[in-house]
């Protein structure tokens, strides 16, 4: 199906990629199927992207990226939400703000975003440990990973290993290997 | 919505496992304290008022934020 984004202009979403929110996400309620764009940039930041609403767009990012001894710590009830078995099943995503100083950006911990990857189905967990934030900053440990790794493109596949994305890179067409879906142009604002 | 009135020490049951006893009352702070299943979620209100807040801020950023923050990222 295509779909029209804001960001992203339009583009071409096979079904098998659609992510269900049966909630929605919090102050979101209604919007309930998004799929996961890859503008393939340097930052290792995705998009996860409302079908239902082109202007709306999350940018996310791997919480082990910049911090890796994040531990979401699911309890029966929310694996049971969405429908996980095991966490290997999952992908788990923090939503990312990024204000007008940058180095201020922070990820949502307290709130993951977590995928079943096998199903499609999805929720923002609200994580019972108390000492999570909901604002983290987190630049000076995104930019020690992205300075320690830029010269090396390989390692990049082993962390977007599993989720489907929009690739919205002007190479067309890998969607199926990776199952990451691509759009046509990059981000016009880039 | 359902108002109950209840004194220091005493409880209120919901369902067969969680219980919500007033722990202490002062001026206008009330203390309660919980006793619920491993499972049950129990959250400050305002988590979730702040978790609604960033993902409303998030949902503004563009693609310029993004390349902005590329570049300064990819600075050494």
């Amino acid at each position: 199906m295509k779909v029209n984004t804001t960001r992203f202009g339009e583009l071409q979403v096979n079904k098998e990629d659609i992510i269900s929110f049966q909630e929605g996400l919090l102050g979101f309620e209604n919007l309930n199927k998004f799929f996961v764009v890859d503008p393939g940039d340097s930052t290792l930041i995705l998009w996860l992207q409302s079908i239902d609403d082109g202007k709306i767009a999350f940018p996310i990012i791997e919480p082990k990226i910049y911090k890796p001894d994040y531990v979401a710590k699911l309890v029966p009830g929310d694996m049971k939400s969405v429908e996980l078995e095991s966490l290997s099943q999952a992908k788990i995503y923090s939503i990312l703000t990024i204000p007008s100083d940058i180095t201020t950006m922070s990820a949502n911990l307290k709130a993951p975003i977590v995928i079943n990857n096998e199903k499609k189905v999805a929720k923002q967990i609200v994580l019972q440990d108390s000492k999570l934030n909901v604002k983290h900053e987190m630049y000076k440990e995104l930019k020690s990973y992205i300075v320690a790794f830029a010269s090396d493109d390989s390692k990049r596949t082993n962390i977007e290993n599993p989720v489907n994305t929009v690739d919205a890179s002007d190479t067309a067409n890998t969607s199926q290997s990776h199952g990451y879906t691509q759009a046509a142009d990059r981000p016009k604002e880039a | 919505m359902l108002v109950l009135t209840r004194k220091l020490g005493e409880s209120i049951a919901i369902d067969d496992n969680i219980k919500i006893v007033v722990v202490q009352i002062k001026g206008k702070q009330v203390r309660l304290g919980i006793k619920a299943p491993q499972e049950t979620k129990i959250h400050r209100e305002e988590v979730y008022q702040a978790i609604q807040d960033q993902n409303t801020e998030a949902s503004q950023s563009t693609p310029a934020d993004i390349a902005r923050l590329s570049d300064a990222l990819t600075k050494k």
